[in-house]
Order: C-alpha cells, then sequence, then structure tokens
C-alpha cells in the first residue's frame, strides 16, 4: 500500500525483524545499554534517555489535556477478568498466548496508571514498591500494542463494554510521543503534513491527473463515447472526493467503478489538487496527527466550496473522517462524511442507478472492514448491491458487525515487516473463513483489507480473487441512456 | 463472649456499619464516576449521550445468546444464572425482610422459601463452576488477581453457611456457628461491594457508557500535549 517502501530505501543497520515463532509469542534478545531495542517493526532512532520519566510526562500530559483519565479510571475497577473476551480475539485464538489476551495487553497500561496516577497506587507503591516502570515494560507495551488490531471484537464480547481498542490507541499515542512509532506509519503521516504532495504516497499532482487521464482512456473502452470523466478542482461540487491514496497506485478497477457510477448517476464530485488523500493515519498512533489530517482534508473541501466529503472503498479512511470530523472540527465547519458505498447504494434504491441483474456469475463473498462494520454504520449497503449483481453471493461466518478482522487492522497492514505476524496470525483466521465459502471473488471496498487479504491469500495458497465493492459493479453499470459496460479481459 | 452475643454483634452493629460502608462506598462511586462522565461530555464537540447503545449493550448481557463466542456460551449462562440468584435470594428471602421489618419497620414482599432454597443451592453450584474455571486452566489463572479467587469463595461460603442455617437436618454443626459464619461473610461481602470488582453491580453501566464517551476525543488536545511536552511546532 500506501507505505510499502523499497528495499533500498531502508536503513541499512535496521535488520529484518527475527524469525517469527507463533507459539510462543516473540521473544526478543534485550537491547545492550544505549542501544535501540529490536522491536519487530523499524522505528527510527528514537532518544533512548531517561524513557520511563518521559513517558509518564507524555502519559500525565495526554491525561491532562484530553478525555482518557476518566476511562481508564473506570476500566480499573471493573475489570472482570471473566476470560469470555479470549474467544473473541483473532490474534489470541492463534498465538494462544497469555500477553495475547486482550485483558492482559490493556493492564499493561492500565497498571502504570494506576501506579503513576491514582491514589491507591501511590500509597501502595509507597508501602510494598510494587511497581515501577522500567525500559523493559515500555518494550513489552510497544510490542504488544501493536499486535493488536485494534479491531474491537473484544468490545462486544466483555460484559462489561472494556474497549481494549480505545486503550490500545491511547497507548500508541504516548508511545509515539516518546518517539516509538513503526516507522511506515510516521513515514507516510510526515509526506501527507509536511511533503510537496500532501498525501502519503507522495504522488505529485501531474501524475494525479496523468493517471486519471489513463483511467478515462480505460473507461472509454469499457463505455465508448460516455466521457466519463475524473473531474479536478470543479468548484461547489455536491462530493469532493478523498480515497486512499494508493487506489491511484494500485486499485485502477475500484477508481473506474467509482468514476463510472457517479457518472452514470449525476452527482456532481470533484477531486481537489489541494488534498486528494482521504488516508488518515492518526488514526493508529496519535490524535494530534489524526486532527492535523482531517483539518487538512477539511479544509480542502472548504476551499473548493463543496458541500460533503466523498471518502472512497476504505474503512479507516471513512472511519477517520467521520469521527475525526465530529471531534476535531468545530459545528459551524463540520460537513457531513459519505462514504462511496452508501451514496452508490442509496441511488440504487431509489432507482437512479441501474445495475444488470446477476451479472456476475463467479460464487462471491464479501470481508467487512472492522472500522466500518463493527459498530453497525455499513454492513447491509454493499450486500444488497452485491446481492442484486451476483448469481451466487456467500457469507462468511461470522460476518457484520461480528466479523473477523482481515489481519491488517490498526495501521498494521502498512507495516511490512511484520508480514508474516500480519498473514499468518492476525489473518490465519481470516483465512480460514474466506477458505470455507469456496468463492471465487473476495469483496472488500477497503484499501488496507485489499492489501491484507492479497497477502493472506498469497500466503496461505488460496484459490480466492479479491476484488472491491465498484470493481465488480463496473461489470454491472448501465448509464442513463441504456448502455452497458463492454467487458474487459480479466488479468491476473 | 458467647456465640449468641457474637451473632447479635454481626447481626446488629457490624451489619449496619457494613451497610453504611457499601451505601457510602456506592454513593462515592457514583459522584466520582458523575463527575468522570460530566469532563467526559464537556471537552467534546459532540454531547450527546448515547443512551440507547448503552442500554442495548448492558442488557445485552442478561441474555447471552448473541455476540458470545460459541465457546463461553456455556459459562456465560452459569454466570448469568449466577449474578441473578446471588442478587435475588439475599433481597428477597423472608427471613431477611424479617431483619429489615424488626430494624427499620422496612418491608417488601418475599419469595416462595422453596424457590430461595432451589436458587441458593443454584448459586453455590454455579458459584463453584466459576471457581472451578477460573483454576482449571492456564488461561484463567494469567489473568486472575487474589480477589478473583477470593470473591467467589466469599459468596458461596456466605451461601452455604445460610442455607446450613436453615436447614439444620444437613447441617453437621450448630445454628449459631453456622449463622455467626453466614452472617460474617455477609457482612464481609457487603463491605467488600465498593473497593473491589463488585462494584460492577453498579459501573455496569457506566462502564458500557465511558467506552463509548471515551472516544469523544478532545479538539487541540494534540496541540496543548505538544506545548506542555516542549515539542510545538516540531516536525513530524
Ligand atoms: S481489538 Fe481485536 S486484536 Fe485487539 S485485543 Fe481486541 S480482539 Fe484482539
Ligand atoms: S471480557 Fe472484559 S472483563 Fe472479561 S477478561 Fe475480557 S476484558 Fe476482562
Amino acid at each position: 500500500m500506501a507505505t510499502a517502501m523499497p528495499a533500498d530505501v531502508r536503513p541499512a543497520e535496521q535488520e529484518q525483524g527475527e524469525e517469527q515463532d507463533i507459539e510462543p509469542a516473540v521473544k526478543r534478545v534485550p537491547p545492550q545499554a544505549g542501544q535501540q531495542p529490536n522491536y519487530s517493526f523499524y522505528v527510527e532512532p528514537f532518544k533512548l534517555e531517561e524513557r520511563p520519566r518521559r513517558f509518564l510526562e507524555a502519559f500525565a500530559a495526554i491525561l491532562r489535556q484530553s478525555n482518557y483519565g476518566p476511562v481508564l479510571d473506570t476500566y480499573c475497577r471493573v475489570g472482570a477478568k471473566c476470560s469470555v473476551c479470549t474467544a473473541s480475539c483473532p490474534v489470541y485464538q492463534v498465538t494462544h498466548d497469555p500477553s495475547d489476551i486482550p485483558c492482559n495487553r490493556s493492564e499493561l497500561l492500565l497498571k502504570v496508571y494506576r501506579r503513576y496516577f491514582t491514589l491507591a497506587g501511590n500509597l501502595k507503591s509507597r508501602l510494598f514498591d510494587y511497581f515501577r516502570l522500567t525500559n523493559e515494560h515500555i518494550n513489552t507495551l510497544t510490542e504488544s500494542v501493536w499486535r493488536c488490531t485494534a479491531c474491537k471484537r473484544c468490545k462486544y464480547s466483555c460484559p462489561m463494554g472494556i474497549d481494549h481498542a480505545l486503550v490500545t490507541h491511547l497507548a500508541r499515542w504516548i508511545l509515539a510521543e516518546i518517539g516509538i512509532v513503526p516507522k511506515a506509519l510516521v513515514v507516510s503521516v510526515r509526506q501527507q503534513l509536511e511533503g510537496q504532495t500532501h498525501n502519503t504516497s507522495g504522488i505529485p499532482v501531474p501524475a494525479l491527473k496523468d493517471t486519471c487521464e489513463f483511467l478515462e482512456e480505460e473507461l472509454e473502452e469499457v463505455y465508448p463515447g460516455a466521457g466519463i470523466s475524473f473531474p479536478f478542482d470543479v468548484e461547489g461540487c455536491e462530493y469532493v472526493f478523498f480515497p486512499a491514496v494508493s487506489d491511484y497506485l494500485m486499485e485502477a478497477d475500484t477508481l473506474m467503478g467509482n468514476a463510472a457510477m457517479l457518472h452514470a448517476t449525476g452527482t456532481s464530485w470533484t477531486i481537489g489538487t489541494g488534498n486528494f488523500d482521504g488516508i488518515d493515519y492518526g488514526l493508529f498512533y496519535s490524535d494530534a496527527m489524526w486532527e492535523r489530517i482531517i483539518k487538512a482534508q477539511v479544509a480542502e473541501v472548504h476551499r473548493l466550496g463543496g458541500k460533503s466529503m466523498l471518502i472512497g472503498e476504505c474503512g479507516h479512511a471513512s472511519r477517520s473522517a467521520k469521527e475525526g470530523m465530529a471531534y476535531f472540527i468545530p459545528p459551524e465547519d463540520q460537513v457531513p462524511v459519505v462514504n462511496i458505498m452508501e451514496l452508490a447504494y442509496e441511488k440504487f434504491r431509489a432507482g437512479q442507478l441501474i445495475l444488470i441483474p446477476d451479472a456476475i456469475e463467479e460464487r462471491t463473498t464479501y470481508h467487512d472492514p472492522c472500522n466500518i462494520a463493527r459498530k453497525g454504520w455499513i454492513i447491509e449497503q454493499p450486500r444488497a448491491i452485491l446481492r442484486h449483481i451476483c448469481q451466487d453471493f456467500v457469507e462468511m461466518e461470522p460476518h457484520g458487525c461480528d466479523n473477523y478482522c482481515c489481519g491488517g487492522g490498526g495501521g498494521m497492514v502498512s507495516i511490512d515487516e511484520i508480514r508474516e505476524f500480519r498473514t499468518l496470525v492476525g489473518g490465519k483466521t481470516k483465512a480460514e473463513q474466506i477458505k470455507a465459502t469456496g468463492a471465487h471473488y473476495v469483496v472488500t471496498p477497503c484499501a488496507n483489507c485489499k492489501k491484507q487479504i492479497d497477502e493472506v491469500i498469497k500466503d496461505h495458497g488460496l484459490p480466492q480473487v479479491r476484488t472491491g465493492l465498484h470493481d465488480l459493479m463496473l461489470k454491472a453499470i448501465v448509464l442513463p441512456n441504456g448502455q452497458e459496460p463492454i467487458l474487459q479481459e480479466e488479468e491476473d | 463472649m458467647p456465640v449468641e452475643q457474637w451473632l447479635e454483634w454481626t447481626r446488629g452493629p457490624l451489619f449496619r456499619f457494613a451497610l453504611a460502608v457499601m451505601v457510602l462506598g456506592l454513593i462515592r462511586l457514583v459522584v466520582l464516576n458523575g463527575i468522570n462522565l460530566i469532563s467526559l461530555v464537556r471537552h467534546s464537540y459532540d454531547k450527546k449521550m448515547p443512551v440507547g447503545v448503552v442500554a442495548r449493550d448492558t442488557l445485552r448481557w442478561l441474555f447471552p445468546f448473541t455476540r458470545v463466542p460459541a465457546s463461553q456460551r456455556f459459562f456465560t449462562l452459569v454466570s448469568v444464572a449466577f449474578h441473578l440468584c446471588i442478587i435475588i435470594v439475599p433481597i428477597f428471602l423472608a427471613g431477611h425482610i424479617l431483619l429489615w421489618q424488626r430494624g427499620l419497620g422496612l418491608s417488601w414482599p418475599a419469595m416462595h422459601q422453596t424457590l430461595a432454597d432451589y436458587m441458593t443451592l443454584f448459586a453455590i453450584a454455579t458459584g463453584l463452576l466459576l471457581f472451578g474455571k477460573r483454576v482449571s486452566t492456564h488461561l484463567t489463572r494469567s489473568l486472575s488477581r487474589v480477589q478473583d479467587y477470593l470473591l467467589p469463595l466469599i459468596i458461596v461460603t456466605t451461601f452455604a453457611s445460610g442455607y446450613l442455617a436453615v436447614h439444620p437436618a444437613v447441617n453437621p454443626a450448630g445454628y449459631d456457628a453456622t449463622m455467626l459464619v453466614h452472617a460474617l461473610s455477609g457482612d464481609l461481602v457487603l463491605i467488600l461491594i465498593p473497593f473491589s470488582k463488585l462494584s460492577h453491580m453498579l459501573l455496569l453501566p457506566i462502564s458500557h457508557l465511558v467506552s463509548e464517551l471515551g472516544w469523544h476525543l478532545v479538539p487541540e488536545a494534540g496541540t496543548r500535549v505538544a506545548r506542555a511536552l516542549g515539542k510545538e511546532g516540531e516536525p513530524v
């Protein structure tokens, strides 16, 4: 995906993560004094001195300025240690390592909170010297929170409603403040916020326009004479379009399907050349970055006088925009956030989007991206379309809001050096689910899931073909003048 | 002091003390959590209380058939049965209501004694099952703290001694001694409620609410954190 760095850009002194042994979890060689710990993912050099003190300073500052204190307070009180969540965590299910139990993972941070930020913990430590934050503890926490895909499955099986993804989210932010972030993520965010191109893949505007021209030519072959286009910088549109920018590099069919759908429904939309990347990795490691990125995106919508933000096929981009809009943008500046599948479904239901029924012969299944499905936001919309255009649509079990993460959630998919962990541990259950459907197509409308499922399919030697929703719709969209698509040869 | 006097003491002053500790402790938790909840909504743009979602997520646990992983279904049902028994029996037991009436003049309808007997036995059985589960696997042991082992045992002791006290036929010990154990352990449970995980009897819906509101992130928090850490304006 966006952050896949060519091998030669990687710093030579950082070695490949150790061989992944799955059971028990990776045990690491303790670093020598003054040496950067050897995490399972690359981290840019960070300051080694006084890490515990700086960790606590960052923790304290975040607690003071944010809402996390009350949450940790409550979680410290109610944790029932009942173990129900173990049966729902895809990582623990494969490793069976106690340190991968959601409740134990959160405990790593709660312990620090209790010791340093509650009266009882303070007293207890004075009397018994019971816990002290050490470099080792920080290292354990680091590995642990980057083994969680923040898929939130555990939250919905915990009777207490403890949201371990929220604890993971906070722990990653604190760690980021002392410089411990997977390099893949931070490099992308730097490119997006401070680079010349303002997008995670570093695509310059001329290259973007070239790509879109090429896609227009391709679309001309599917719908000759229709003139389906990718409009740039049109002011006053209904929708300003933000796909995951990596789609421009790797998901031509998804984008062509997007453009065809928007054209067929007569939707007014545009791509802003000031900011055209829906990716927001702040969601994965820092509220500070999340806020800066969503603000830059919203500023582009306002620059163009657009009415809504239209997010492409991407789960985390959709959630980070929708929630980020609500959290970080002052109400007077907020605009609606719409996922492109919601729009397609709405037009389909209103009869404004005509799709050829049963256009897809092969058996098709659908993987729900956690970020849009877990809370029930987008589950039925794509299915209604798929049931219409597919002759044989089958479900994975479980699916919808109980789905299993692809194993690449929470930013993990961008970290190439942990691929084995992602596909063989995090993605194992998903591989089994996919296999059990016997489907030809696995549809998933998310840039993260697309890359991860490609790799899961490959690493597990599965026969399935991964695709996006609009990729399939491109074979079924009928233009208002009755023009049907000329099917292209599938290259694979 | 003879046993009867001890018994009077545990049922009188000690019970009142335990009850006061429980009530005051719970009030303290309500106040603290109230403050927490207010601060959660105060700082964020989104001030809506997701009451519907929280009610659904909380009540779902009384009917643990959906969204509970199949492998956990049996013990989840056991756990729900255990919870129902240990809440209902102490409140609606005729013998307990009598004590309330004598002490404070309060009274409410009692449950049938046979039903109470069965529910007590059920509470003991499910409590032991849950304890057994906790000690039996590496997984659950790795999760458990001291209170996780002790609380179910204390609760089972309370119910077992209560049952024996009212069924002299099966009781190998004398009434007074059994009752003393019952009253002491019962008082202990009351005292422990606000200070242990037992507080979830009150905090359960609050915890669900906090999990929702916790995501109402605070605008500008990132900037202020950077300022506090002297990192303002630093490149990413
Ligand atoms: S969020 Fe997902 S990966 Fe993380 S602990 Fe929960 S179930 Fe496991
Ligand atoms: S389900 Fe909730 S209370 Fe139970 S062990 Fe997991 S996190 Fe802890």
